[in-house]
């Protein structure tokens, strides 16, 4: 599904120039459940964001699902990201003026599902999710565990080929971080190639591939359970 | 879902929400206003329906004081008109006069009926080809016959209910004009609409004009050139003005050649359309009313300054907080939403906010409307909202608005990285360039909101000059009106005058062609002394009796008042005619002679000081003051300080007992004085209105910033506090950035304005010069409104508990 051949992220301000990503090749199959972990600033958030086509690579070639990305002009990316991916964050990244319904149905807005299906859809997830109780309240007024279910619901409605998840337990409690990780992990039972970015081996190891990274590179890659 | 959101986002950001629609609702307001004064101006006489084949004929004459331009035409060039002007398919001749109008009374001993005339009106002699040329709606009468015999007259209809109670009731009455000439109604005629160069309230048949020739100044003559004798004319097509003005080129060519100093026609007739009669800056109209496009044009341009405020407060809100909405618009665009998609986004929101700033600015406008007269002529009955073109307007405001403030906004907007927007980068890698327009936006508005303000204070300060500048005669405590001058009234002046100056208010009485300064003019060629060659210019005249400089306070310079005469034997010259002349000492003028037009031997008795004879628009010319006691038809009554209603009373008895039958009509010269400098006053005024306006659009703007600037910054407010800082300091600091752009603003605005002003200025012959300290006063109201709106803001976060930024990080 994924592959990356000599990926390199750099950023310039006027005095610095950091290389984020450094060559990096990876390869993701559909189907994996892939995390990637490493230290703070190793550049896994940015490994994420490019293979998520929001930020783009400064050389070396993407391939997604064989096409080379990197090449495509800005309204054909969009047009992959609107049917292919879902992002999840780890601060949830939910819009505050609409509420919980109309975050999850906002997706199918732009790839203009008629309103039967995306009222069905939507109450599908948020039972679910159990968040069918909260469906008019807006983001603020949930808890972080509620807000990240909303988010995944909102990441999954269109039923992508792949998630890309930013750390999604980062800022929620371990009960709460641990029905987030099982969502994903049915998620991916049920199909879904996930890529995540964590901190925690724990999460980590829902997947089953470990991609660790260090000062812009893949160091190791662990398996921990061979796809089937 | 997507009005829903707007509404969530704007109930959430309610300051920075109200800042935007008040701001562009009260810009609207204006420009609305602005749209109702020009839109009413340019539909003036529209209501006749071959308005753009109705002309004018008019003269333009030569002279070595330059050209000349005035409605007149000769009455001999009249009747030769419709022969040589084949282009015309009607011509109508017409004579503007302003009668008195009275029923009179029955055989019973039923007294007259008298009537005041109404403002403005004027009525007219003419022929039935009028109703040719100008299309009016018939109540009563034939329009082939209505005006064919003398005595006949049409009236409009509010008139023939005023004087007989129902239109039906008018036709075959019997009205007197000027209590002399007996008409009879023989139709009727709608009213027409405001907005029309002819206000007519009467049209009386042109053997009636022949009949009274020496009530109203029937001069047969090519010499005499009289503004109200007018000539109308249809063309057959609109394009063949140039033609028709190539054969009315030869009217009258061989006579003005033979009546010139020169031996060469120094008067030549032209066309003047329908169309221009409104907007001409040379040539006058029977509704005293003209405006040039240019004014309209510079109306228009403030209406967009105005609009362009209130859109750059809508730009640099939204630039500001875009970091605020960083987060959504990565959030779309990571869910796959394309720019333009995005920009489709922002511009509705802004358009959602257009429609309700419309709103906002339909209400204050319509609230405003009575306001208009302050600054235009446009009544306040005149339809506004009711018409279609007001509407299709709001649709084009809303349209222009919305892309004015949305569009930049939106394409910064848009144009976010998904990446950089989710971590809130966004302001951090592209606030330099963006702080850079806002900034640039903040000092053109205050540019704007400053040059007003020094528009505003000179202006002001060019009228006081006017209303306190000494004119050379008194202008108080004189009460003036019009009496007719045929034979019968003229023989009871000496009683009227004996009345006058038996009641204890009065002091003096004057009779006279006009007072020192009015509208009028009378000129003639002259010779100084009277065998000399004519001089190369003409020669202001007023005359008038020998209380005139007692009544008006004129001051002598040499020699004294002509003695009392019936006809022109003496006369007083002024300054400036000895000036003109060479003549150094004052003293030396008196007992020479000068000719006038061709009568010889004036003999001058005295030199009057100079007097604005005019408006202070135009150069104290050279006059001469004589005798013609047959020519006065205008009364000026001083009178003692005290109860000034009591002597207007007094004044009017007088001549209601003397003249029972005729309509008096008195004015405070004063007011007349004041009416000169109308436009100045309204133009005062508009830069008043909009400089306020301007100020408020410029710092609510600034408030909102601000508060922006504030919020942006209470981290490190917060760390200041921590480490140390004072309020002071910390007001200072945020404030110092907003008072840099004002001190950018008013180091741009003051030349500009200075420029503008002092252009403006140049129109009057005698105005004030520009003083540093307008300027100064300008920047200062700038500086201390922007200042306390930022200190406003700032001081709260200044205030603010340090702990609570921190924590919220």
């Amino acid at each position: 599904m994924i592959r990356t051949n000599k990926l390199v992220k750099v950023y310039r301000t006027d005095e610095v120039q950091t290389t984020a990503l450094n060559a990096v090749d990876v390869s993701i199959a559909e189907g994996e459940f892939v995390a990637v972990m490493g230290p703070s600033g190793c550049g896994k958030s940015t490994l994420l964001n490019v293979l998520g086509m929001i930020d783009s690579p400064s050389s070396g070639e993407y391939f997604f699902n064989g096409e080379e990305i990197g090449k495509l002009p800005e309204r054909k990316r969009s047009d992959v990201r609107k049917h292919n991916l879902g992002f999840v964050f780890q601060s949830f990244n939910l819009i505050d003026e609409l509420t919980v319904y109309e975050n999850i149905e906002l997706p199918m807005l732009y790839t203009k599902v008629p309103a039967a299906q995306r009222k069905k859809r939507v109450e599908e997830l948020m039972e679910g999710m159990n968040i069918m109780h909260r469906r008019n309240h807006f983001p603020q007024q949930l808890s972080g565990g509620q807000q990240q279910r909303v988010a995944v619901a909102r990441a999954v409605v269109n039923k992508p080929k792949l998630i890309l998840a930013d750390e999604p337990t980062g800022n929620l409690d371990s009960q709460n971080g641990d029905e987030v990780m099982k969502i994903l992990a049915d998620l991916n039972a049920e199909g879904t190639t996930i890529l995540m970015v964590t901190h925690s081996q724990y999460c980590a190891e829902f997947g089953n591939r470990i991609i660790r990274m260090l000062d812009g590179q893949v160091v190791t890659e662990n398996v921990i359970r061979q796809y089937l | 879902m997507q009005f829903k959101f707007i509404l969530r986002s704007m109930a959430r950001n309610k300051v920075y929400a109200g800042i935007n629609i008040l701001g562009l609702g009260l810009g609207i307001a204006a420009v609305l206003l602005i749209f109702q004064v020009v839109r009413y101006e340019l539909g003036y006489n529209k209501n006749f329906s071959r308005y753009d084949r109705i002309v004018r004929v008019v003269t333009q004459s030569q002279s070595s004081e330059g050209e000349s331009w005035n409605p007149c035409v000769p009455i001999p060039a009249m009747f030769a008109i419709p022969d040589a002007v084949p282009e015309l398919t009607q011509v109508a001749r017409m004579r503007e006069f302003w009668p008195s109008i009275s029923v009179p009374g029955a055989e019973d001993g039923t007294p007259p009926k008298k009537f005041l005339r109404k403002d403005p009106s004027v009525a007219f002699f003419t022929e039935p080809s009028f109703f040719e040329i100008f299309d009016l709606e018939w109540l009563a009468g034939d329009p082939k016959t209505a005006l064919r015999d003398e005595g006949s007259v049409v009236i409009i209809r509010s008139e023939a209910e005023r004087f007989f109670g129902s239109w039906q009731a008018a036709m075959n009455e019997t009205l007197v004009l000027d209590n002399v000439a007996r008409v009879t109604v023989r139709g009727v005629v709608e009213d027409l609409p405001p907005d029309c160069d002819l206000p007519i309230n009467m049209l009386a048949s042109w053997p009636t004009y022949i009949a009274q020739q020496a009530l109203y100044y029937y001069d047969d003559n090519w010499g005499s050139c009289n503004s109200s004798n007018q000539v109308f004319g249809l063309l057959a097509d609109a394009s063949q003005l140039g033609a028709a003005e190539r054969s009315l080129a030869k009217v009258g060519e061989k006579q003005y050649a033979e009546n010139s100093s020169t031996g060469k026609a120094d008067k030549t007739h032209r066309l003047q359309p329908m169309s221009d009669l409104h907007f001409s800056d040379k040539l006058n109209n029977s509704a005293f009313r003209t405006i040039t496009k240019g004014r309209l044009k510079v109306l228009s341009f403030i209406a967009l300054l105005i609009l362009g405020m209130a859109c750059f407060n809508f730009i640099n809100l939204s630039t500001a907080m875009a970091s605020q909405r960083a987060k959504e618009i990565g959030v779309r665009k990571t869910l796959g939403v394309g720019r333009g998609q995005l920009l489709r986004q922002f511009l509705g929101e802004t358009a959602v906010v257009s429609v309700l700033s419309v709103a906002l600015g339909v209400a204050v406008a319509r609230l405003c409307l009575p306001l208009l007269k302050h600054i235009s002529d446009v009544p306040v009955e005149a339809p506004f909202l009711s018409l279609p073109q007001t509407w299709a307007f709001l649709v084009f405001v809303t349209i222009a608005v919305t892309l004015l403030a949305g569009f930049y906004p939106a394409v910064v907007l848009a144009g976010f990285e998904p990446a950089g927007a989710l971590k809130n980068s966004v302001g951090a890698v592209r606030g330099g360039h963006r702080a850079w327009v806002r900034q640039s936006l903040v000092v053109l508005q205050f540019s704007i909101a400053i040059a007003f303000i020094v528009g505003t204070i000179i202006t002001l300060s060019q009228l006081h000059f006017i209303r306190t500048k000494d004119l050379g005669f008194d202008q108080n405590l004189i009460y003036t009106f019009y009496y007719n001058n045929d034979s019968l009234s003229v023989a009871k002046l000496n009683t009227l005058k004996n009345r006058l100056l038996q009641a204890p208010e009065v002091e003096a009485v004057s009779y006279n062609t006009d007072p020192p300064s009015s509208g009028n003019s009378w000129m003639s060629n002259f010779a100084f002394p009277s065998n000399a060659e004519d001089a190369d210019f003409a020669l202001q005249i007023k005359y008038a009796d020998t209380d005139y400089p007692k009544t008006f306070g004129l001051r002598m310079a040499a020699g004294k008042w002509y003695d009392p005469s019936d006809t022109m034997k003496q006369a007083v010259v002024n300054e400036a005619f000895l000036r003109k002349m060479g003549v150094e000492k004052p003293e030396d003028a008196i007992g020479e002679d000068l000719k006038l037009g061709g009568r010889a031997g004036i003999i001058i008795t005295g030199v009057v000081q100079d007097f604005h004879a005019f408006s202070v628009h135009q150069p104290i010319a050279p006059l001469m003051i004589s005798t013609q006691r047959d020519y006065y038809y205008n009364a000026a009554v001083k009178v003692n300080p005290g109860d000034m209603a009591a002597a207007a009373r007094a004044i009017e008895s007088a001549f209601d007992e003397v003249y029972p039958e005729q309509v008096f009509e008195g004015h405070w010269y004063d007011e007349t004085i004041a009416r000169f400098y109308e436009d100045e006053n309204r133009f005062a005024n508009a830069c008043k209105g909009f400089g306020v306006l301007a100020i408020f659009i410029a710092c609510i703007g600034l408030f909102g910033l601000s508060s922006h600037a504030a919020a942006r910054r209470a981290k490190e407010i917060g760390i200041r506090k921590v480490l140390g800082a004072g309020t002071a300091g910390i007001t200072a600091l945020l404030a110092r950035d907003f008072i840099k752009l004002v001190l950018v603003a008013f180091v741009l605005a003051a030349p500009a304005g200075w420029y503008f002003m002092n252009r403006w200025l140049q129109d009057f012959a005698y105005r004030i010069d520009i003083q540093w300290w307008v300027f100064v006063v300008a920047g200062a109201v700038a500086l201390v409104g922007a200042t306390l709106v930022v200190a406003l803001q700032t001081v709260r976060a200044a205030l603010a508990d340090p702990v609570e930024s921190l924590r919220s990080e």
